[in-house]
This record gives structure tokens, C-alpha cells and sequence, in this order.
């Protein structure tokens, strides 16, 4: 669903996130840290195949987008990870076009570096108890907001998108849960396993 | 008042209806028999599209039909004439997907085109064989090969291991080559 083909969006709109896109991907290489690099390579492996698992719910079926979590763990470099796994979606599998390729990664990419700037400070404050709402919270945050940009990105290239744009966005609430769930889980396992690695990481932000 | 109640409904209305077309990619199927052009829409990994808009447009792009697919994602369009049909199919939620028959493939139950292809196509012994018959001939074997092609499309659109080892050896590619830079890089000042 966050795969948007090529087609749709008009060229405004496509160029407009290209442009936003390569600011944002020079930025993140400039800030590049080699100790987050295996960390990114992993997890951009994750988001690369988590797009062929789909899991039901109800009637509908959607797959994780995992860009809280990215932007939790990676901050910066969340970018260039998103953005290499979605080009080799869309080379793979052919998820979103190749066109579109700049509106997709700003729309996962932003909600992922709002989401270390947002809750990335958290983590060094909070018990490590209450992870799991930080994570829970990110991966919510991550999902709804990725939701607001599809449909922004398919109403601003026509009036016609604006109720399927709705729709949309309805239909990303019971997978903003999950993945709350999800992200959650994953964090409250990390600071159980090695809290090291989660604060090692929390410093290296600054 | 009543166009945001309208409106809500609507929402609610689509919510339920497109429930099950929510997967993520859109595929559209398409194939003449005769001069009828009947396909399908679905969601990679099978799930049918209901209620997607079909357009029909011919080779420069101008819309010949406008059809709404039914509850098993089917279509059907009896075409005017022989030409080029491009069919799109949008589910309006940003899912698009096309599929082209060419000219050739309606050919066959046009009366000009199947004489034409007659004589070119058969040799000396079928020239017995009158236009209608191979019309005939061809409505069959299209009818026959239909789902074989189906079944080829869907074997394309599956995203197989190799795709997704490959993928995942790129990341790891990308990841190495950029480690080997930024070491060369820093190298020097350490």
C-alpha cells in the first residue's frame, strides 16, 4: 500500500519528492556512521522481504512497514536503507514504480526520521521496563504517518483521489496496531537481550 | 449535514467493500476471443479486485469505455473494431495496472482481417477453408489458451526465492562496499 506505481501521481508531485528525497539521502550519507551500518544492512533486509509477508486481518490482508523501528535504531541512516530496499522492491517484485520511487521514500523515510528525533530521546530516559511503549509508540507513529503521506501524495495529483485518499487511511489503523505490537516487541527483546547494543545506539545519535 | 453523513456512509461503504482488494499490487489480465475482449482484475497473490474501474482506450489514448469490474474481478468489452486496445485498471486508491491487445490478436473474427490472413497463414490445401471456420478456429484455440497465458501471468507476478535471496545479497553488497569506502576513507587520519 505504501507501494505507490508508476501512473498515478502527477509530475508536480513526482519531482517535488524526487528533489526532497535526494536532499534527505545526502544528508543521511553525509551523516553516515559505520558502527550503525550492519544494524541498517539488517534491518533493510527485514523491510525488504517483510513486504512479501502479508498478514491478514479481517478481511483485509497488509504487510509490515517497519520504518518506526528503522527510525528508532538507525536515526539517519534509516534513509538510505529505505531507500535501497524500496529500489530493490521495485526492481524485484515490482512493488511501486520506478518514477514514483522519490514520493515512496519520503513517504517512509520522514515518518522514520521523525520518529528518532520524537522517541529516540525517550529511550535514555525512561525505565528499561517501558520500552515497549516507546517502541509501541514509534511503530504507531511510523505507520499512521507513512498513511498521511500516501494520501496526501494521492490527493495533491487530483480531487478525484481525495475519497479513495480517506479510505486509505482508514485502512491503515488496524496495521498501525500490529505494528505497535510488533515494534514493541522487538524493542522490549532487544533491551532484555543485549541493552547494550540499544544504548550504544541511543548515544551514537548525538 | 447530509453530505458529511453521505459522505461518511460512502467511506464506510468502501471501507467494507474494498476490504478485501486492500493487498498491495494490482494486476490486470486481458485476452480476445473473437472480437470480445473478457479479462480480470486481482491483487498479486490471487485475492480478486472487485469494484476497480476499467478503462478502455485505444493506441493514441482515447477512452473507448469505462467499466467497473464485478464482484470476482471479471470484465467483459465487445470491441468496435480491430485495432490496438489499451484496458487500465485503477482501484482508485492509488493501485494501477495495464495490460495491451494488439490488433492482431482481434484480428481474428473481423471479416477484411481474416480474409486477409487467410491465404497468408494457411497454404494451398486450406484455401478450402472458408473465413467463418477460422474464425471458428481461432475463438477456440483462444479460448483453449486462455488460461494457460493466466496461468503464466501469475507465475510472473510471483515474487520467487531467488528474487528475495537476491535482494537481500544487494543490501549486504551495498552495505560492504559502502564499510570498504568509508574505511579507505578514514584510514589515513587514524
Amino acid at each position: 500500500m505504501a507501494h505507490i506505481p508508476d501512473g498515478v501521481l502527477s509530475a508536480p508531485v513526482l519531482i517535488g519528492g524526487a528533489v526532497l528525497s535526494i536532499g534527505l539521502l545526502t544528508i543521511a550519507l553525509r551523516r553516515l556512521d559505520d558502527e550503525r551500518l550492519p544494524a541498517a544492512a539488517v534491518l533493510s533486509a527485514a523491510f525488504f522481504v517483510s513486504s512479501l509477508v502479508t498478514i491478514p486481518i479481517g478481511p483485509t490482508s497488509v504487510h509490515l512497514l517497519l520504518n518506526g523501528l528503522m527510525g528508532l535504531l538507525l536515526g539517519w541512516t534509516a534513509i538510505p536503507a529505505l531507500f535501497v530496499a524500496l529500489l530493490l522492491q521495485a526492481a524485484f517484485f515490482g512493488y511501486g514504480g520506478i518514477l514514483v520511487l522519490g514520493v515512496n521514500t519520503l513517504n517512509m523515510a520522514l515518518p522514520a526520521l521523525l520518529c528518532a528525533v520524537l522517541f529516540t530521546p525517550w529511550l535514555r530516559r525512561i525505565a528499561p521496563a517501558q520500552c515497549f511503549w516507546i517502541g509501541a509508540a514509534a511503530g504507531l507513529f511510523g505507520v499512521l504517518f507513512t498513511g498521511g503521506l500516501v494520501a496526501l501524495s494521492l490527493s495533491l495529483s487530483g480531487e478525484a483521489f481525495h475519497t479513495a485518499a480517506e479510505v486509505l487511511f482508514a485502512s491503515y489503523l488496524p496495521l498501525a496496531l500490529v505494528e505497535a505490537l510488533m515494534t514493541g516487541t522487538v524493542l522490549t527483546f532487544l533491551q532484555r537481550v543485549s541493552p547494550e547494543l540499544l544504548n550504544s545506539l541511543v548515544v551514537l545519535r548525538d | 449535514m447530509i453530505n458529511c453523513s453521505s459522505k461518511l456512509t460512502l467511506l464506510l461503504i468502501c471501507v467494507l467493500n474494498s476490504a478485501p482488494t486492500l493487498a498491495h499490487r494490482l494486476q490486470v489480465f486481458a485476452s480476445a476471443e473473437g472480437a470480445n475482449i473478457s479479462g480480470s482484475a486481482y491483487f498479486a497473490g490471487g485475492a480478486k479486485a472487485s469494484g476497480v474501474r476499467i478503462e478502455i482506450q485505444n493506441a493514441v489514448g482515447q477512452l473507448l469505455a469505462e467499466l467497473i469490474t464485478a464482484a470476482d474481478g471479471s470484465f467483459n468489452y465487445s470491441t468496435q473494431s480491430p485495432i490496438d486496445h489499451l484496458i487500465i485498471a485503477d482501484s482508485g486508491d492509488g493501485h494501477r495496472a495495464q495490460w495491451r491487445i494488439t490488433a492482431a490478436e482481434l484480428g481474428g473474427n473481423s471479416l477484411p482481417n481474416a480474409s486477409t490472413a487467410s491465404p497468408s497463414v494457411s497454404t494451398a490445401p486450406a484455401n478450402a477453408v472458408d473465413s467463418a471456420t477460422l474464425a471458428a478456429i481461432e475463438l477456440a484455440v483462444a479460448r483453449q489458451v486462455r488460461p494457460l497465458r493466466e496461468e503464466l501471468q501469475a507465475a510472473e507476478n510471483h515474487a520467487n526465492f531467488r528474487d528475495i535471496l537476491g535482494g537481500i545479497g544487494y543490501i549486504v553488497g551495498v552495505t560492504g562496499i559502502l564499510l570498504w569506502w568509508r574505511q579507505r576513507h578514514n584510514s589515513p587520519r587514524s
